[in-house]
């Protein structure tokens, strides 16, 4: 029964956000207030019982000697909440110190090695040889290339400049065309996942508990 | 009628156009035809030459909010490395609803199997927060980051976590994606600790990820509902029995989804056809009203 009740709870929810199609009303507005609110907690939740339990109340519980260097990080989090104490708010800023230079470094090396080597590697190829045909081949460089051109300020773009920057236009267009294309394709999809639950589960779960 | 009130069309009719070219296929299947594409086959192909002795890391770093394009990716894949009998580690680093996503795709799938065992042949880590921090102490140690699973055994009981320490011990990473978590993997796990990582992201963002396909830092990509009804299809042509799943009536799944989405997307050609002729017919009225009144 309580999964029944859950279902319907969840298919009137979901008619009151559609109800925006027609327009604004209180309805849509209660449920994504609700949806915003059951989201933090959902979330505080979540990381109480998965990450604070298992990785830093637990082992101190068990092991205070064992794992005492989880002090640190502990203290490093309380610390944050010293910004709401007007006199010493500074204090807050060492913990964000530590937390912005350990995503800073990681983050440098991560995308150097991770993203900025291997797509440049994988955009400089050979006309005619690789995975891709030589036709493919053209049209990549001519792209990167053309792209490349159009994102050069440092000249004004006249003659046979403004002709490349242009066909890097075509390109760019092209290129936001096809992630268009799947945003539009990820909206409907969601869209269907509603309907699918409006129109077969509410029924089917429904029906199972009669 | 005049073409100004054409261009001008009240939105709600479009909403209420999609909404019936949404419903009829959902209520009604058609059934169109899958055709696959090389980055699911890709994928498909690695998790078909693994075995038993294999393991493949699934994180689920999505939530409700995209359930409809990612779980059905998630179901299938999990659905073919049981029916190899694949060992599979689950975990999660997406805060709002990973952890809830991974256990209703194993409470789906996992019954559908009763020979496996649950710590000899999968296991539910649970979820963490800090998604790369955790990656890359995992990298150091599996156990560092999760020191129970979801049921908060130690992972020293289970039989399976005692012979998966590290990445080394993995043979394929697969995440499904809704947001940057998926470029870590690709980025981080891959680029550092040489781990072969899948895909399956939303269509959204697909086209970031074939960027990464293509410089081969990802063995294989699932893009949305599209990606995910190839994969359903590989795996219905290839074990017959798991077509049970997908021929239940009243159950989703990417390839009855698009039907809907191969509807939806014939109404809003017409709708962008209809509106650029629209728009040219005024030009060319504006141009002849200009002319004569000059």
């Amino acid at each position: 029964m309580t999964e029944v009740i859950g279902t319907w709870i969840g298919a009137f929810l979901t008619l009151c956000i559609f109800s925006f199609l027609y327009k604004d009303n209180p309805f849509f507005r209660f449920a994504e207030s609700l949806f915003a609110g059951v989201s933090l907690g959902y979330y505080i939740g979540t990381v109480s019982t998965n990450t604070l339990g298992p990785n830093l109340i637990r082992p101190l519980a068990s092991d205070f000697g064992g794992n005492a260097h989880l002090l640190i990080p502990l203290l490093l989090g309380l610390n944050l909440y010293t910004r709401y104490v007007p006199r010493i708010t500074w204090l807050s800023r060492l913990s964000l110190a530590v937390y912005i230079a350990y995503f800073a470094g990681i983050n440098m090396v991560q995308k150097l090695q991770g993203e900025v080597v291997p797509q440049v590697g994988s955009t400089i190829v050979h006309p005619i040889g690789g995975s891709f045909t030589p036709l493919d081949n053209l049209i990549m460089i001519i792209g990167v290339l053309s792209v490349l051109v159009y994102f050069y300020f440092s000249m004004e773009h006249r003659g046979a400049v403004g002709a490349v920057s242009r066909l890097g236009i075509w390109f760019l267009m092209l290129g936001f065309g096809a992630a268009f294309g799947y945003t539009v394709m990820g909206r409907i999809s969601l869209l269907i996942g509603r309907m699918n639950y409006l129109f077969l589960d509410v029924v089917r779960i429904t029906g199972q508990a009669l | 009628m005049r073409l100004e009130s054409l261009i001008n069309l009240d939105r709600r009719i479009v909403y209420l156009l999609i909404a019936i070219g949404t419903l009829l296929p959902v209520l009604m299947p058609i059934g169109f035809r899958v055709t696959t594409t090389a980055p699911v086959e890709a994928m498909f192909e690695k998790i078909e030459s693994l075995g038993p002795e294999d393991v493949v890391m699934i994180s689920f770093d999505y939530g409700p909010t995209t359930a409809p394009e990612n779980t059905p990716m998630a179901e299938a894949a999990l659905r073919h490395c049981f029916a190899r009998h694949v060992k599979v580690v689950v975990l999660a680093l997406f805060p709002i609803g990973g952890i809830t996503m991974a256990g209703e795709v194993l409470a789906t799938v996992a019954p559908e199997f009763p020979d496996l065992v649950y710590g000899r042949d999968y296991v539910l880590l649970g979820y963490k927060d800090g998604a790369q921090a955790a990656m890359k102490q995992m990298g150091v140690g599996i156990a560092n980051v999760f020191p129970r699973d979801n049921a908060g055994t130690p992972l020293e009981e289970l039989p399976l976590m005692q012979k998966v320490q590290t990445y080394a011990d993995v043979d394929l990473v697969i995440t499904y994606a809704t947001n940057i978590i998926g470029d870590y993997w690709a980025n981080l796990v891959n680029a550092q600790f040489g781990v072969p990582v899948a895909i399956g992201c939303t269509a959204v963002s697909a086209p970031k990820f074939y960027a990464f396909y293509d410089s081969r830092q990802i063995i294989g990509l699932l893009g949305g509902l599209k990606g995910a009804s190839e994969y359903e299809h590989l795996i219905v042509s290839h074990y017959p029995e798991l077509r049970p799943a997908y021929s239940q009536a009243g159950i989703y799944n990417a390839m009855r989804g698009m039907d809907a989405q191969t509807v939806d997307h014939a109404i809003i050609m017409v709708f962008i056809l209809f509106g650029n002729i629209v728009y040219f017919l005024i030009l060319r009225r504006d141009r002849r009203a200009s002319r004569r009144s000059a």
